[in-house]
């Protein structure tokens, strides 16, 4: 498994799709759960985790799920933990479930990288 | 030695700064707690934080306003959680310092570096987003701003914690 992260509009697909130009990738904002976990590559997680959540879904097994049924997805989402405290509490909500699942991704990804401007910074490469 | 941690919300800032904690050796551990339990949700973060201390040796002291006057053992290892809570604090609740509260805070340090061997403090990262704020919230991201950079000025080491992984910004001996 690798992520590539950053914030929005940072060059993160563009990077992605260069570095790994033979994986077919799906969205976050349109794939199901069971495209999820077949997928080469998923563009916009982020956007998963926030449409399962508006459904009311309960996702806080979702890293564990693709790290048994999926281990050598790559992954590109959005950092959405860089603002003051929302003060909507489902806003609130989304972003420490992205940091979380985001985090326990992190710590079994073999690779993560940072993309900040279109330039990649390696910041986990086990 | 000071440490500062800082990251994004859900970022595991916590966890690296307690494993930091650990790492400095066998002494009395402090934690200075500053969440005010205010509803549901403080009490949950609360707990949970307890949760993750919990069997590390860390004897919790509360400071919601007022850290100048907190008094922790020579020799110990303070972790202060967080900066972002207790700026807060010191600009909203009554008994806090209002428009005094960079020059409070920063005094509070000064203080807690005097008397203990190491202080670990988590801040966070609030500063990078679409939406723009004014009147009290603005203040609050530009005193909070101010306190990450002067603790950052005098800090050994500066350390944000991007999903679990840190990365180095300042490390004393490590250039």
């Amino acid at each position: 498994m690798e992520m590539i992260i950053g914030g929005a509009f940072q060059g993160k697909s563009a990077y992605a799709e260069k570095k790994y130009p033979d994986k077919v990738w799906i969205s976050g904002a349109s794939a199901s759960e069971e495209e999820l976990l077949k997928a080469d590559g998923i563009i916009g997680f982020h956007e998963y985790i926030r449409r399962e959540m508006k459904a009311g879904k309960d996702i806080s097994g979702l890293a564990g799920i693709l790290i048994k049924k999926n281990p050598q997805v790559i992954l590109v989402s959005d950092e959405v933990g860089y603002g003051v405290v929302p003060v909507d509490a489902f806003d609130r909500a989304y972003r420490e479930a992205v940091g979380r699942i985001c985090t326990e991704l992190a710590s079994y990804s073999s690779c993560v990288v940072r993309v900040v401007c279109g330039i990649g910074t390696v910041i986990k490469d086990d | 030695m000071l440490v500062l941690v800082t990251g994004g919300s859900g970022s595991g800032k916590s966890a690296f700064a307690e494993d930091r904690v650990l790492s400095l050796g066998k002494r009395k551990r402090i934690y200075i707690a500053t969440m005010f339990p205010f509803d549901e949700e403080s009490h949950k973060r609360i707990a949970r934080h307890r949760h993750m201390r919990a069997g590390k040796g860390f004897e919790t002291v509360e400071c919601y306003t007022g850290l100048k006057n907190v008094k922790v053992p020579q020799d110990s290892a303070v972790l202060l959680e967080c900066m972002s809570n207790l700026t807060a604090n010191e600009m909203f609740q009554a008994d806090g310092a209002h428009e005094e509260t960079v020059r409070e805070i920063l005094t509070g340090v000064a203080r807690l570096k005097e008397q203990a061997r190491h202080v670990v403090i988590v801040t966070n990262e609030i500063f990078s987003e679409a939406a723009s704020y004014e009147g009290e919230t603005e203040l609050y991201q530009a005193y909070l701003g101010k306190i990450n950079r002067e603790i950052a000025a005098m800090a050994d080491e500066v350390t944000e914690v991007v999903y679990g992984i840190p990365v180095y910004h300042k490390r004393r001996g490590f250039r």
